[in-house]
């Protein structure tokens, strides 16, 4: 095999239930504090569940000006803020030329749905002939790549691809063939997502997957997902870039997996996944016995957790009785596509601190979930090497693997 | 002096524009007052609902002054018989 550009993380930037920063978002996973909480809003009411992962300490008036307020839907702030934090804790110096080879590649799953709400409100209940001028910007889902690229003047490739809860890992999938094909010098790549709206949260009860309690991913008693909102977002470069200009590196992106079911638009099959993390270890070069911790897709629903189990099982044989896994969507719900950039925040702390984030409001596992779920409490210990998983609706899959860098 | 239509639409305009209302005389453009082209449509979406009436495409697209705002709407007004008005938001 040809060796690759080898694609290093340079910066991390979060916001969601958890916190409004990766440091606020640690302190609650290190601890595996669920965030998952009543949406208390009164526009809620009427809805057969009332708990989600909310950005309760979130106050856009902290970080935009009134105007950027009318222009950017809440998922679409959610992103910047996370580039915001990530660019800054990658200390990246903006040249012109840097500008021009930086890349952003976002996934979002449903766009500014509270806007497109707001907009149906006006026109289908209360009677009026027109909505918003603004809904248009707002809502498409390509606004949160569009902003950020406004933000920082970055010029480059930029783009937002939309794979339900899988979108953030298919982002920072692309993210990494931009940087390998030669077409990008720095991606900011992640996900992001608001999708606590009234008719959007009627949608998902109808579907019978939202948990009336809360998310106990891999549980006896689970009763399904719990959703949740925000942003993670990671910036990208090559390894050999970062370390020459003496880049804080977190891990190596050292590859992605995709694949589809093919099979059904909303029962997950075994062999889908495993084909994901399969590949995902191909694309990395890694071995079964490299990994050392994986952040489960981990839904808490009844289709998710068994088959997700079940394609670890294959992969990695008997090795995955040795393997920690945890869902941390217990703590921050289910972000759809900023899923799995949140989670990859999650992971690239818990490689940095050596702790492994729990899987909370953990009870009494399902026999057919039979691993090592790291239940309620975090686990010290070295990763040197981690999967993320991501399986969404419509049977895509995408799995992004990382490794420590070795000093 | 403004008369109380043109305090309503200057108003109007400091609430979509962000800006102190003082800073809006009737002789003002509104490329002076930094209205780009979303800052112009939402405008005219929040007048139409303030002062309940539609504003046509072609009129909307000739507007500059804050003064012809204020005589449009006038004009709109004295061309459209009262209608019930609008459910709140």
């Amino acid at each position: 095999m040809t060796s690759q550009l080898r694609v290093a993380i340079t910066g991390i930037g979060t916001i969601s239930a958890l916190g409004n920063n990766a440091q606020e978002s640690w302190e609650s996973l290190r601890n595996g504090r669920s965030a998952i909480g009543p949406m208390d809003d009164p526009d809620l009411a009427g809805l057969r569940f009332h708990n989600a992962g909310v950005a309760r300490n979130y106050d856009p008036t902290a970080h935009f000006t009134p105007t950027a307020i009318d222009h950017l839907d809440r998922f679409a702030q959610f992103a910047v803020i996370a580039t915001r934090e990530a660019v800054l804790d990658a200390g990246i110096v903006w040249t012109d030329e840097l500008r021009q080879r930086t890349a952003v590649v976002t996934g979002s799953g449903v766009g500014g749905q509270s806007t497109q709400d707001v907009g149906f409100v006006s026109v289908y209940k209360r009677g009026r002939d027109r909505v918003h001028p603004l809904t248009i910007p707002r809502t498409m889902a390509n606004a949160a790549t569009s902003q950020i690229t406004m933000e920082f003047g970055v010029t480059g490739p930029a783009f937002t691809l939309s794979t339900a809860c899988s979108s953030a890992n298919h982002a920072i999938g692309m993210a990494l063939q931009l940087l390998r094909s030669g077409a990008a010098d720095m991606v900011l790549s992640g996900g992001c997502e608001a999708p606590l709206s009234f008719g959007l949260l009627k949608a998902w009860e109808a579907m019978r997957v939202v948990a009336p309690d809360t998310c106990r991913p891999f549980c006896k008693d689970r009763r399904g997902i719990i959703l949740g909102e925000g942003a993670g977002m990671l910036v990208l470069e090559p390894l050999e870039k970062a370390r020459a200009r003496g880049a804080r590196i977190y891990a190596e992106l050292a590859g992605a997996g995709m694949s589809a079911d093919a099979s059904h638009i909303t029962q997950p099959t075994v062999v889908g996944p495993v084909r994901a993390i399969r590949a995902a270890l191909a694309d990395a070069s890694m071995s079964v016995e490299e990994v050392s911790y994986i952040n489960a897709h981990g839904t808490g629903t009844s289709g998710n957790d068994p088959a997700e189990t079940a394609a670890i099982r294959e992969v990695f044989g008997p090795l995955a009785d040795r393997i920690p896994i945890s869902s941390t969507k217990s703590m921050h719900g289910h972000a759809l596509g900023a899923a799995g950039a949140i989670e990859a925040v999650a992971t690239l702390l818990a490689m940095r601190e050596s702790l492994l984030p729990p899987t909370a409001n953990f009870t009494e596992a399902d026999p057919l979930c039979d691993l090592d779920y790291i239940p309620n409490v975090a686990r010290p210990a070295k990763v040197k090497a981690a999967l993320s998983n991501s399986f969404a609706f419509g049977g895509l899959n995408a799995v992004i693997a990382f490794r420590a860098i070795s000093d | 002096m403004p008369d109380d239509l043109a305090e309503r639409v200057i108003t109007t305009l400091a609430t979509v524009k962000h800006i102190p209302r003082e800073q809006i005389k009737l002789q003002s453009s509104l490329a002076d007052l930094g209205f780009d082209s979303l800052d112009t449509i939402s405008m005219l979406f929040e007048l139409e609902t303030t002062f309940n009436v539609s504003i046509p495409d072609e009129s909307a697209r000739s507007i500059r002054y804050v003064h012809e705002i204020v005589d449009g709407i006038r004009q709109l007004q004295a061309a459209t018989p009262p209608a019930a008005a609008p459910s709140p938001e």
